[in-house]
């Protein structure tokens, strides 16, 4: 529910609407629709055909990788800044750390939103920070990515999560997963504390339906760190590669 | 007198026949974006086609919004001029701050099949007079005071988006 409102303003933002001076006129106004004066529609010389571009050539596009491609996936979202340091083992070679592998990463933001828009209409949006909270990196010689970021919100049905996908250097998908928290007492998520939510109706990982058949905990992080200077996630991700 | 307040939508299409430098990035690089993607929706490896990802894979259509990512940094470099609409003496003119990427078509094994588009939104223009195929069109209205005009044709894939009429006093 809360994804769909998030949404919806998503869609009533998306177009600027034009700022004009829409006081209310006393005078008698002379209605006068565009398009209809004398002469229109007559001579003007061009039938559909346009003319060709006679200007100065430029500008000139360079090769550019996607918007995903950084380490800092903030993107002015506010929440408790988190350090995301996950490596990427390989099953075939004794889980030592993969390097050039691409690592996406994506959560929702503090209120429990992903960055999206959606609907089949033809809403346009501005192209700044549409992205927020996804990103990706390359792996480096000891298999490991860095993302900063910030502690992820929850929403209804899910326990905290990030999503992952791991891809070797052409792309190709290796492993699908997400990420879980550590819970309880001392635990991130119980300091953070569903932000200004509160954690009341929160999904932890045992009734989650992505994580209740982790009962080894594999797909727990390490997280360090309290709401003051930040916290620090860890994990190792074995992929067969 | 009431003055009408336009925006208008360009729709670029852009396929295995691009033809410039900026249209070939978006080709190739929207193509490598919507592979690497659509892997997430074709989990088991069953579908090839964009159309098959949509109407079997449930979230799918997210991928317009995923694969878009990949020309964000080439629809920046046009530094908010809307590519290809000239006005009637052959200059770029028109801006925009809005866009949408869209996959018409694609296929994760055949990029000739791969197609999109981007839809350039302009910033609003107020709209004078209808001179055959030509808009009059300014980006400031007219108060009484003189305004520079642009005349723009209309052309394929060229449209007007959104309509307002406003009071001017």
């Amino acid at each position: 529910m809360e994804r769909k409102n998030f949404l919806k303003s998503l869609l009533l933002g998306a177009v600027s609407a034009p700022v004009l001076i829409s006081s209310a006129c006393n005078k008698d106004e002379e209605l006068v629709e565009p398009g209809t004066s004398a002469g229109s529609g007559t001579g003007s010389g061009s039938s559909g055909c346009t003319v060709a571009p006679t200007e100065t050539a430029g500008p000139f596009p360079t090769k550019s990788p996607a918007s995903y491609m950084r380490s800092d996936i903030t993107d002015g979202r506010t929440g408790y800044k988190m350090t995301a340091k996950i490596t990427i083992g390989n099953i075939n070679n004794a889980c030592a750390g993969l390097a050039n592998a691409i690592v996406d990463i994506w959560h929702c933001d503090a209120q429990g939103n992903y960055s999206e828009y959606g609907g089949t209409g033809m809403q346009a949006t501005n192209y700044q920070s549409v992205h927020f909270l996804r990103g990706r990196q390359v792996t480096d010689a000891n298999g490991l990515v860095t993302f900063t970021t910030i502690f992820p919100g929850w929403y209804t049905g899910r326990a905290t999560h990030i999503h992952v996908h791991v891809y070797n250097a052409s792309g190709t998908s290796l492993k699908i997963t997400q990420i879980a928290f550590p819970e309880g007492a001392g635990s991130a998520v119980a300091a953070v504390n569903g932000y200004s939510k509160g954690l009341s109706g929160y999904t932890y990982n045992s009734r989650d339906n992505v994580f209740s058949d982790d009962t080894a905990g594999i797909q727990i992080a390490t997280v360090t760190g309290d709401t003051s200077n930040g916290f620090e996630l860890a994990i190792q991700l074995n992929v067969a590669a | 007198m009431p003055t009408r307040v336009i925006t208008f939508c360009y729709r670029k299409v852009i396929d295995a026949t691009a033809t410039t430098p900026w249209e070939k990035l978006v080709f190739d690089d929207s193509y490598q974006e919507f592979k690497m993607q659509a892997q997430y929706y074709n989990q088991e490896n069953k579908y090839g086609s964009f159309a098959e990802l949509l109407q079997h894979s449930p979230g799918a259509e997210r991928l317009h919004f995923l694969v878009s990512a990949a020309v964000t940094a080439y629809v920046q470099q046009l530094n908010g001029i809307v590519p290809d609409i000239l006005n009637s003496v052959g200059r770029h003119f028109l801006k925009f701050n809005n866009y949408r990427f869209e996959i018409i078509n694609s296929d994760v094994l055949d990029k000739t099949k791969h197609q999109v588009a981007i839809n350039f939104v302009s910033d609003p223009m107020h709209w004078h007079d209808t001179l055959g195929q030509l808009l009059l069109i300014s980006a400031e209205p007219d108060n009484g005071t003189e305004v520079l005009t642009e005349l723009v044709p209309l052309q394929p894939y060229f449209t007007i988006y959104s309509l307002q009429t406003k009071a001017i006093c």
